[in-house]
Protein backbone atom coordinates (compact mmCIF):
# COMPACT_ATOMS: atom_id res chain seq x y z
CA UNK A 1 0.00 0.00 0.00
CA UNK A 2 3.20 2.36 0.90
CA UNK A 3 4.56 1.59 -3.04
CA UNK A 4 1.07 2.67 -4.34
CA UNK A 5 1.21 5.78 -2.39
CA UNK A 6 4.71 7.03 -3.39
CA UNK A 7 3.70 6.28 -6.70
CA UNK A 8 0.42 8.43 -7.09
CA UNK A 9 2.69 11.35 -5.27
CA UNK A 10 5.65 10.96 -7.91
CA UNK A 11 3.17 11.01 -10.66
CA UNK A 12 1.88 14.14 -9.01
CA UNK A 13 4.82 15.47 -8.54
CA UNK A 14 5.61 15.17 -11.92
CA UNK A 15 2.15 17.08 -13.18
CA UNK A 16 3.25 19.72 -10.60
CA UNK A 17 6.55 20.27 -12.10
CA UNK A 18 5.17 20.41 -15.61
CA UNK A 19 2.68 23.00 -14.76
CA UNK A 20 5.07 25.28 -12.65
CA UNK A 21 7.65 24.65 -15.56
CA UNK A 22 5.06 25.71 -18.32
CA UNK A 23 4.12 28.50 -15.79
CA UNK A 24 7.98 29.98 -15.66
CA UNK A 25 8.86 28.91 -19.62
CA UNK A 26 5.23 30.70 -20.83
CA UNK A 27 5.74 29.27 -24.00
CA UNK A 28 3.54 26.87 -25.69
CA UNK A 29 5.95 25.69 -28.03
CA UNK A 30 8.48 25.21 -25.73
CA UNK A 31 6.46 23.81 -22.82
CA UNK A 32 3.17 23.56 -23.55
CA UNK A 33 0.04 24.37 -20.61
CA UNK A 34 -1.78 21.04 -19.16
CA UNK A 35 -4.92 22.75 -20.10
CA UNK A 36 -3.45 23.23 -23.77
CA UNK A 37 -2.31 19.51 -23.94
CA UNK A 38 -5.71 18.66 -22.74
CA UNK A 39 -7.63 20.52 -25.58
CA UNK A 40 -5.22 18.93 -27.99
CA UNK A 41 -5.90 15.62 -26.38
CA UNK A 42 -9.87 15.95 -26.66
CA UNK A 43 -9.27 16.93 -29.85
CA UNK A 44 -7.23 13.59 -31.27
CA UNK A 45 -9.41 11.60 -29.29
CA UNK A 46 -12.76 12.60 -30.75
CA UNK A 47 -11.15 12.62 -34.71
CA UNK A 48 -13.14 10.89 -36.57
CA UNK A 49 -9.62 9.04 -37.82
CA UNK A 50 -8.52 8.07 -33.81
CA UNK A 51 -9.66 4.29 -33.38
CA UNK A 52 -7.80 3.71 -37.24
CA UNK A 53 -4.69 5.56 -36.31
CA UNK A 54 -4.84 3.22 -32.68
CA UNK A 55 -5.67 0.11 -34.40
CA UNK A 56 -3.34 0.35 -37.15
CA UNK A 57 -0.28 0.83 -35.06
CA UNK A 58 -1.42 -1.41 -32.28
CA UNK A 59 -1.53 -4.22 -35.10
CA UNK A 60 1.65 -3.29 -36.46
CA UNK A 61 3.26 -3.36 -32.87
CA UNK A 62 1.71 -6.98 -32.09
CA UNK A 63 2.36 -8.17 -35.49
CA UNK A 64 5.65 -7.55 -35.48
CA UNK A 65 6.38 -8.77 -31.71
CA UNK A 66 4.69 -11.97 -32.49
CA UNK A 67 6.52 -12.43 -35.52
CA UNK A 68 9.91 -12.01 -33.19
CA UNK A 69 8.77 -13.81 -30.33
CA UNK A 70 7.78 -16.85 -32.71
CA UNK A 71 11.28 -16.52 -34.52
CA UNK A 72 13.04 -16.31 -31.24
CA UNK A 73 11.85 -19.24 -30.13
CA UNK A 74 11.69 -21.74 -33.02
CA UNK A 75 15.56 -20.49 -33.73
CA UNK A 76 16.32 -20.53 -29.95
CA UNK A 77 15.15 -24.11 -29.23
CA UNK A 78 16.92 -25.04 -33.32
CA UNK A 79 20.42 -23.26 -32.28
CA UNK A 80 20.16 -25.20 -29.12
CA UNK A 81 19.56 -28.26 -30.80
CA UNK A 82 21.84 -27.90 -34.01
CA UNK A 83 25.50 -26.27 -33.67
CA UNK A 84 25.08 -25.45 -37.26
CA UNK A 85 21.89 -22.82 -36.70
CA UNK A 86 23.79 -21.60 -33.51
CA UNK A 87 26.88 -20.65 -35.60
CA UNK A 88 25.10 -19.18 -38.26
CA UNK A 89 22.77 -17.05 -35.95
CA UNK A 90 25.47 -16.06 -34.11
CA UNK A 91 27.05 -13.24 -37.03
CA UNK A 92 23.66 -12.33 -37.42
CA UNK A 93 23.14 -11.65 -33.85
CA UNK A 94 26.05 -9.73 -33.58
CA UNK A 95 25.50 -7.47 -36.46
CA UNK A 96 22.08 -6.99 -35.43
CA UNK A 97 23.46 -5.75 -31.88
CA UNK A 98 26.27 -3.79 -33.35
CA UNK A 99 24.75 -1.90 -36.21
CA UNK A 100 23.49 1.68 -35.54
CA UNK A 101 19.46 1.34 -35.32
CA UNK A 102 18.88 4.29 -37.33
CA UNK A 103 20.70 2.60 -40.46
CA UNK A 104 19.01 -0.33 -39.39
CA UNK A 105 15.53 2.36 -39.88
CA UNK A 106 17.10 3.72 -43.28
CA UNK A 107 17.43 0.22 -44.84
CA UNK A 108 13.70 -0.57 -44.04
CA UNK A 109 12.78 2.61 -45.43
CA UNK A 110 14.62 1.10 -48.69
CA UNK A 111 13.62 -1.78 -48.55
CA UNK A 112 9.85 -2.21 -46.96
CA UNK A 113 6.48 -0.03 -48.07
CA UNK A 114 5.71 2.69 -45.33
CA UNK A 115 3.37 0.42 -43.64
CA UNK A 116 5.78 -2.54 -42.99
CA UNK A 117 9.14 -0.54 -42.65
CA UNK A 118 7.90 0.06 -38.60
CA UNK A 119 7.29 -3.90 -37.55
CA UNK A 120 10.66 -4.29 -39.42
CA UNK A 121 12.21 -1.94 -36.66
CA UNK A 122 10.43 -2.85 -33.99
CA UNK A 123 11.84 -6.42 -34.75
CA UNK A 124 15.05 -5.35 -35.25
CA UNK A 125 15.31 -4.04 -31.84
CA UNK A 126 13.20 -6.68 -30.17
CA UNK A 127 14.21 -10.28 -31.81
CA UNK A 128 17.83 -10.06 -30.19
CA UNK A 129 16.71 -9.89 -26.85
CA UNK A 130 14.23 -12.37 -27.04
CA UNK A 131 16.34 -14.91 -28.90
CA UNK A 132 18.68 -14.86 -26.44
CA UNK A 133 16.52 -15.43 -23.37
CA UNK A 134 15.04 -18.51 -25.41
CA UNK A 135 19.13 -19.88 -25.84
CA UNK A 136 19.58 -18.73 -21.94
CA UNK A 137 16.17 -20.26 -20.70
CA UNK A 138 17.38 -23.80 -22.46
CA UNK A 139 20.83 -23.77 -20.99
CA UNK A 140 19.26 -23.19 -17.63
CA UNK A 141 17.65 -26.46 -18.10
CA UNK A 142 18.50 -28.92 -15.11
CA UNK A 143 21.20 -30.64 -16.94
CA UNK A 144 19.54 -33.63 -14.75
CA UNK A 145 15.96 -33.63 -16.39
CA UNK A 146 17.57 -33.53 -19.16
CA UNK A 147 19.58 -36.97 -18.95
CA UNK A 148 16.78 -38.17 -16.99
CA UNK A 149 14.39 -38.08 -20.55
CA UNK A 150 17.46 -39.49 -22.05
CA UNK A 151 17.84 -42.30 -19.57
CA UNK A 152 14.02 -42.81 -20.36
CA UNK A 153 14.07 -42.54 -24.44
CA UNK A 154 11.42 -39.42 -24.21
CA UNK A 155 11.42 -38.43 -28.01
CA UNK A 156 12.95 -35.23 -29.22
CA UNK A 157 9.37 -33.78 -29.75
CA UNK A 158 8.31 -35.07 -26.16
CA UNK A 159 11.25 -33.06 -24.67
CA UNK A 160 11.02 -29.59 -26.70
CA UNK A 161 7.24 -29.82 -25.79
CA UNK A 162 7.53 -30.43 -22.05
CA UNK A 163 10.81 -29.63 -20.92
CA UNK A 164 12.27 -26.86 -23.70
CA UNK A 165 9.24 -24.75 -24.57
CA UNK A 166 8.05 -24.15 -20.66
CA UNK A 167 11.79 -23.31 -19.62
CA UNK A 168 11.84 -20.34 -22.42
CA UNK A 169 8.45 -19.60 -21.44
CA UNK A 170 9.43 -19.20 -17.76
CA UNK A 171 12.63 -17.46 -18.85
CA UNK A 172 10.68 -14.96 -21.28
CA UNK A 173 7.73 -14.21 -19.05
CA UNK A 174 10.45 -12.13 -16.97
CA UNK A 175 11.16 -9.89 -20.35
CA UNK A 176 8.00 -9.88 -21.98
CA UNK A 177 6.43 -6.57 -20.31
CA UNK A 178 9.50 -4.69 -21.19
CA UNK A 179 10.28 -6.13 -24.61
CA UNK A 180 6.95 -5.30 -25.56
CA UNK A 181 6.85 -1.23 -24.51
CA UNK A 182 10.17 -1.16 -26.03
CA UNK A 183 8.68 -2.39 -29.23
CA UNK A 184 6.06 -0.05 -29.62
CA UNK A 185 8.40 2.27 -28.84
CA UNK A 186 10.33 1.42 -31.80
CA UNK A 187 7.37 0.43 -33.82
CA UNK A 188 6.22 4.44 -33.46
CA UNK A 189 9.87 5.69 -34.12
CA UNK A 190 9.71 3.93 -37.26
CA UNK A 191 6.13 5.38 -38.01
CA UNK A 192 7.73 9.08 -37.75
CA UNK A 193 9.97 8.20 -40.34
CA UNK A 194 8.00 5.94 -42.59
CA UNK A 195 4.99 8.04 -42.35
CA UNK A 196 2.19 5.28 -42.78
CA UNK A 197 -1.37 7.13 -43.23
CA UNK A 198 -2.44 5.79 -40.45
CA UNK A 199 -0.13 6.04 -37.63
CA UNK A 200 0.71 7.17 -34.26
CA UNK A 201 3.93 8.33 -35.11
CA UNK A 202 2.71 10.25 -38.78
CA UNK A 203 0.80 12.03 -36.17
CA UNK A 204 3.33 12.78 -33.81
CA UNK A 205 5.38 14.22 -37.09
CA UNK A 206 2.18 15.76 -38.40
CA UNK A 207 2.28 17.92 -35.18
CA UNK A 208 5.69 19.07 -35.09
CA UNK A 209 6.02 20.33 -38.38
CA UNK A 210 3.18 22.41 -37.26
CA UNK A 211 4.86 22.74 -34.06
CA UNK A 212 2.08 22.31 -32.37
CA UNK A 213 3.99 20.98 -28.68
CA UNK A 214 0.36 20.34 -27.08
CA UNK A 215 -0.33 17.94 -29.76
CA UNK A 216 2.98 16.39 -29.51
CA UNK A 217 2.66 15.76 -25.58
CA UNK A 218 -0.91 14.54 -26.39
CA UNK A 219 0.03 11.69 -28.39
CA UNK A 220 2.83 11.20 -25.69
CA UNK A 221 0.20 10.89 -23.21
CA UNK A 222 -1.88 8.41 -25.54
CA UNK A 223 1.49 6.38 -26.31
CA UNK A 224 2.31 5.92 -22.36
CA UNK A 225 -1.62 4.94 -21.95
CA UNK A 226 -1.26 2.66 -24.57
CA UNK A 227 1.76 0.90 -23.37
CA UNK A 228 0.83 0.39 -20.10
CA UNK A 229 -2.65 -0.90 -21.18
CA UNK A 230 -0.87 -3.50 -23.18
CA UNK A 231 1.63 -4.26 -20.24
CA UNK A 232 -1.60 -4.73 -17.83
CA UNK A 233 -3.13 -7.13 -20.31
CA UNK A 234 0.08 -9.28 -20.62
CA UNK A 235 0.75 -9.55 -16.99
CA UNK A 236 -3.27 -10.07 -16.35
CA UNK A 237 -2.68 -13.00 -19.06
CA UNK A 238 -0.06 -14.48 -17.16
CA UNK A 239 -1.84 -14.49 -13.69
CA UNK A 240 -4.59 -15.82 -15.66
CA UNK A 241 -2.68 -18.72 -16.75
CA UNK A 242 -1.09 -19.35 -13.29
CA UNK A 243 -4.18 -19.58 -11.54
CA UNK A 244 -6.08 -21.43 -14.26
CA UNK A 245 -2.59 -24.34 -13.86
CA UNK A 246 -2.61 -24.27 -10.51
CA UNK A 247 -6.64 -25.00 -10.59
CA UNK A 248 -5.93 -27.64 -13.12
CA UNK B 1 22.98 -65.48 -17.95
CA UNK B 2 20.11 -62.90 -18.89
CA UNK B 3 21.68 -59.90 -17.21
CA UNK B 4 25.01 -59.20 -16.28
CA UNK B 5 28.44 -57.99 -16.63
CA UNK B 6 32.12 -60.23 -17.12
CA UNK B 7 35.45 -59.13 -16.69
CA UNK B 8 34.32 -55.13 -16.74
CA UNK B 9 37.64 -52.85 -16.66
CA UNK B 10 37.66 -49.22 -16.59
CA UNK B 11 40.22 -46.41 -16.39
CA UNK B 12 40.26 -42.91 -15.83
CA UNK B 13 44.26 -42.28 -17.66
CA UNK B 14 46.42 -43.74 -15.00
CA UNK B 15 43.12 -44.15 -12.23
CA UNK B 16 41.90 -47.58 -12.13
CA UNK B 17 38.49 -47.47 -11.21
CA UNK B 18 37.22 -51.23 -11.86
CA UNK B 19 39.14 -54.20 -12.29
CA UNK B 20 37.44 -57.06 -13.70
CA UNK B 21 34.05 -56.95 -11.93
CA UNK B 22 31.60 -59.64 -13.19
CA UNK B 23 28.33 -59.65 -11.60
CA UNK B 24 25.34 -62.01 -12.57
CA UNK B 25 22.11 -60.03 -11.85
CA UNK B 26 19.16 -62.86 -11.48
CA UNK B 27 16.22 -61.64 -13.14
CA UNK B 28 13.11 -60.58 -10.92
CA UNK B 29 15.41 -59.75 -7.62
CA UNK B 30 16.55 -57.37 -6.07
CA UNK B 31 20.82 -57.06 -6.50
CA UNK B 32 22.41 -54.45 -4.21
CA UNK B 33 25.64 -53.60 -5.01
CA UNK B 34 27.36 -52.33 -1.91
CA UNK B 35 30.94 -50.23 -1.50
CA UNK B 36 32.40 -47.72 0.27
CA UNK B 37 31.71 -43.78 -1.02
CA UNK B 38 33.69 -43.32 -4.14
CA UNK B 39 34.70 -47.18 -5.51
CA UNK B 40 33.64 -46.62 -8.69
CA UNK B 41 29.58 -48.22 -7.63
CA UNK B 42 28.39 -45.03 -9.70
CA UNK B 43 30.71 -45.54 -12.94
CA UNK B 44 29.92 -49.40 -12.93
CA UNK B 45 25.84 -48.49 -13.46
CA UNK B 46 26.80 -45.84 -15.88
CA UNK B 47 28.80 -48.57 -18.21
CA UNK B 48 25.55 -50.81 -17.66
CA UNK B 49 23.07 -48.19 -18.96
CA UNK B 50 25.22 -47.43 -21.23
CA UNK B 51 26.14 -43.73 -20.74
CA UNK B 52 29.95 -44.53 -20.83
CA UNK B 53 31.76 -47.17 -22.40
CA UNK B 54 34.15 -49.82 -20.66
CA UNK B 55 38.00 -50.14 -21.34
CA UNK B 56 37.29 -54.46 -21.52
CA UNK B 57 35.10 -56.80 -20.39
CA UNK B 58 31.24 -57.03 -21.62
CA UNK B 59 27.67 -56.19 -20.58
CA UNK B 60 25.21 -58.86 -21.06
CA UNK B 61 21.40 -58.50 -21.75
CA UNK B 62 21.29 -54.26 -20.80
CA UNK B 63 21.82 -53.00 -24.49
CA UNK B 64 18.48 -53.81 -26.15
CA UNK B 65 16.33 -53.42 -22.89
CA UNK B 66 14.10 -50.57 -21.23
CA UNK B 67 15.30 -49.12 -18.18
CA UNK B 68 13.50 -47.19 -15.53
CA UNK B 69 15.48 -44.94 -13.08
CA UNK B 70 15.67 -44.07 -9.92
CA UNK B 71 18.54 -40.99 -8.70
CA UNK B 72 19.98 -39.77 -5.26
CA UNK B 73 17.69 -36.48 -6.52
CA UNK B 74 14.20 -37.25 -7.31
CA UNK B 75 14.49 -35.78 -10.95
CA UNK B 76 10.70 -34.39 -10.91
CA UNK B 77 9.94 -31.88 -13.35
CA UNK B 78 8.95 -28.50 -11.02
CA UNK B 79 6.03 -27.52 -13.60
CA UNK B 80 4.44 -31.04 -13.91
CA UNK B 81 2.19 -32.43 -11.31
CA UNK B 82 2.57 -35.80 -10.31
CA UNK B 83 -0.20 -37.41 -12.79
CA UNK B 84 1.80 -35.36 -16.06
CA UNK B 85 5.33 -36.41 -14.12
CA UNK B 86 4.73 -40.23 -14.38
CA UNK B 87 3.03 -39.44 -17.92
CA UNK B 88 6.44 -37.43 -18.95
CA UNK B 89 8.27 -41.12 -19.60
CA UNK B 90 5.03 -42.84 -20.59
CA UNK B 91 4.03 -40.22 -23.78
CA UNK B 92 6.66 -42.00 -26.08
CA UNK B 93 6.08 -45.66 -25.42
CA UNK B 94 1.83 -46.11 -24.96
CA UNK B 95 -1.63 -44.39 -26.21
CA UNK B 96 -3.12 -41.95 -24.29
CA UNK B 97 -6.04 -44.11 -22.69
CA UNK B 98 -3.03 -46.63 -22.11
CA UNK B 99 -1.15 -43.93 -20.34
CA UNK B 100 -4.08 -42.85 -18.13
CA UNK B 101 -4.75 -46.92 -17.13
CA UNK B 102 -1.61 -47.06 -16.12
CA UNK B 103 -1.19 -43.79 -13.88
CA UNK B 104 -4.16 -44.50 -12.37
CA UNK B 105 -4.03 -48.06 -11.67
CA UNK B 106 -0.28 -47.26 -10.10
CA UNK B 107 -1.38 -44.07 -7.90
CA UNK B 108 -3.94 -45.95 -6.50
CA UNK B 109 -2.33 -49.38 -5.72
CA UNK B 110 -0.13 -47.36 -3.30
CA UNK B 111 -2.79 -45.43 -2.02
CA UNK B 112 -1.33 -41.36 -3.77
CA UNK B 113 -4.13 -40.95 -6.26
CA UNK B 114 -5.12 -38.28 -3.95
CA UNK B 115 -1.92 -36.58 -4.97
CA UNK B 116 -2.16 -36.59 -8.56
CA UNK B 117 -2.67 -33.30 -9.38
CA UNK B 118 -0.07 -31.91 -6.72
CA UNK B 119 3.04 -30.37 -7.63
CA UNK B 120 6.60 -31.19 -6.93
CA UNK B 121 6.59 -28.06 -4.80
CA UNK B 122 3.94 -28.89 -2.63
CA UNK B 123 5.39 -32.32 -1.71
CA UNK B 124 7.90 -33.40 0.89
CA UNK B 125 11.44 -34.39 0.09
CA UNK B 126 10.15 -38.28 1.23
CA UNK B 127 7.11 -37.76 -1.25
CA UNK B 128 8.90 -36.66 -4.08
CA UNK B 129 11.20 -39.53 -3.67
CA UNK B 130 8.26 -41.96 -3.47
CA UNK B 131 6.34 -39.90 -7.14
CA UNK B 132 10.01 -40.69 -8.72
CA UNK B 133 10.02 -44.61 -7.42
CA UNK B 134 6.73 -44.69 -8.66
CA UNK B 135 7.39 -43.61 -11.89
CA UNK B 136 9.92 -45.68 -12.76
CA UNK B 137 8.57 -48.89 -11.46
CA UNK B 138 5.02 -47.67 -13.88
CA UNK B 139 7.60 -47.49 -16.95
CA UNK B 140 7.32 -50.98 -19.02
CA UNK B 141 10.84 -52.06 -18.51
CA UNK B 142 12.21 -55.34 -17.34
CA UNK B 143 15.13 -53.67 -15.29
CA UNK B 144 14.94 -50.86 -12.66
CA UNK B 145 18.13 -49.19 -11.80
CA UNK B 146 18.59 -47.07 -8.45
CA UNK B 147 21.23 -45.55 -7.56
CA UNK B 148 21.63 -44.59 -4.14
CA UNK B 149 18.12 -43.30 -3.88
CA UNK B 150 17.56 -43.28 0.14
CA UNK B 151 20.78 -41.06 0.74
CA UNK B 152 18.95 -37.70 0.78
CA UNK B 153 16.02 -39.09 3.28
CA UNK B 154 16.19 -38.65 6.96
CA UNK B 155 15.55 -41.94 8.80
CA UNK B 156 12.19 -42.30 9.04
CA UNK B 157 11.39 -41.17 5.53
CA UNK B 158 14.02 -43.81 4.37
CA UNK B 159 12.17 -46.60 6.32
CA UNK B 160 8.86 -45.84 4.85
CA UNK B 161 10.47 -45.21 1.28
CA UNK B 162 12.32 -48.68 1.15
CA UNK B 163 8.82 -50.07 2.62
CA UNK B 164 6.91 -48.55 -0.49
CA UNK B 165 9.85 -50.03 -2.83
CA UNK B 166 9.48 -53.75 -1.22
CA UNK B 167 5.43 -53.62 -2.07
CA UNK B 168 5.78 -52.05 -5.49
CA UNK B 169 8.68 -55.01 -6.46
CA UNK B 170 6.03 -57.36 -5.10
CA UNK B 171 3.47 -56.25 -7.32
CA UNK B 172 5.74 -55.63 -10.11
CA UNK B 173 8.44 -57.79 -10.72
CA UNK B 174 11.48 -56.13 -12.14
CA UNK B 175 14.65 -57.29 -11.90
CA UNK B 176 16.26 -54.08 -10.19
CA UNK B 177 20.09 -53.21 -9.31
CA UNK B 178 20.30 -50.87 -5.76
CA UNK B 179 23.58 -49.29 -5.90
CA UNK B 180 24.16 -48.10 -1.63
CA UNK B 181 27.00 -47.59 0.53
CA UNK B 182 24.64 -48.38 3.26
CA UNK B 183 24.44 -52.15 5.09
CA UNK B 184 20.94 -51.82 6.30
CA UNK B 185 19.74 -50.36 3.01
CA UNK B 186 21.13 -53.75 1.32
CA UNK B 187 19.64 -55.67 4.07
CA UNK B 188 16.39 -54.47 3.78
CA UNK B 189 16.05 -54.88 -0.54
CA UNK B 190 18.34 -56.67 -1.14
CA UNK B 191 18.34 -60.25 -2.45
CA UNK B 192 21.71 -60.87 -3.28
CA UNK B 193 24.35 -58.55 -2.14
CA UNK B 194 27.56 -57.84 -3.80
CA UNK B 195 30.27 -56.43 -1.76
CA UNK B 196 32.58 -54.15 -3.56
CA UNK B 197 36.31 -53.18 -2.63
CA UNK B 198 37.96 -50.06 -2.30
CA UNK B 199 39.05 -48.29 -5.61
CA UNK B 200 40.21 -50.11 -7.77
CA UNK B 201 36.50 -51.82 -7.70
CA UNK B 202 36.51 -55.73 -7.23
CA UNK B 203 33.74 -58.23 -6.51
CA UNK B 204 34.96 -59.15 -2.81
CA UNK B 205 31.95 -61.65 -1.89
CA UNK B 206 28.61 -62.16 -3.18
CA UNK B 207 25.61 -62.90 -0.35
CA UNK B 208 22.61 -64.12 -0.87
CA UNK B 209 20.15 -62.91 1.42
CA UNK B 210 17.38 -64.55 2.39
CA UNK B 211 14.99 -62.08 3.89
CA UNK B 212 14.08 -64.74 6.60
CA UNK B 213 10.25 -63.71 7.83
CA UNK B 214 10.31 -66.87 10.45
CA UNK B 215 7.56 -66.74 12.94
CA UNK B 216 10.32 -67.22 15.46
CA UNK B 217 11.29 -63.52 15.48
CA UNK B 218 14.52 -63.87 17.30
CA UNK B 219 15.79 -66.38 14.50
CA UNK B 220 14.93 -63.68 11.98
CA UNK B 221 17.15 -61.04 13.94
CA UNK B 222 19.52 -63.24 14.63
CA UNK B 223 20.01 -64.62 10.58
CA UNK B 224 20.26 -60.79 9.98
CA UNK B 225 22.42 -60.00 12.57
CA UNK B 226 24.45 -62.92 11.28
CA UNK B 227 24.77 -61.48 7.49
CA UNK B 228 25.22 -57.56 8.72
CA UNK B 229 28.21 -58.99 10.69
CA UNK B 230 29.49 -61.25 7.64
CA UNK B 231 29.19 -57.67 5.46
CA UNK B 232 30.72 -55.33 8.25
CA UNK B 233 33.86 -58.14 7.84
CA UNK B 234 34.00 -57.65 4.40
CA UNK B 235 34.19 -53.69 4.93
CA UNK B 236 36.38 -53.55 7.50
CA UNK B 237 39.11 -55.68 5.34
Amino acid sequence: MNDRRYSIIARLGIVCLWALSSKLVSNEIMIPTIGGTLVNLIDIVTDSSFPMIIRSTLLRGLAGFLISLSLAIILGIAANISRLIYNFMMPILNFLKSVPTMAIIILALIWLSNSNAPMFVGFIMVFPILYETVLNGILNIDSKITDMAQLYKVGRITLIRDIYIPSVIMNLKTVLTSTLGLNFKMVIAGEVLSQPTYAIGSNLQLQKLYLNTPGVFAWIIIIIILINVLEWGIESAMKILKIRRQWK
Amino acid sequence: MKYGVKDLVKRYGNLEVLDRVSIQFEENKITCILGPSGCGKTTLLNIIVGSIAQDDGEVIGFDKEDMGFVYQEDRLIEWKNVRDNIEFVLRDRMDRKTREEIIYRYLKLVGLYEYANYYPTQLSGGMRQRISILRAFAYPSKILIMDEPFKSLDINSKQTIMEFTLKLKELKGKTCILVTHDIEEALTLGDNIVILSKRPARVKRIVENLHIADDNEDNAKGYRSTLRGLIEGEFID
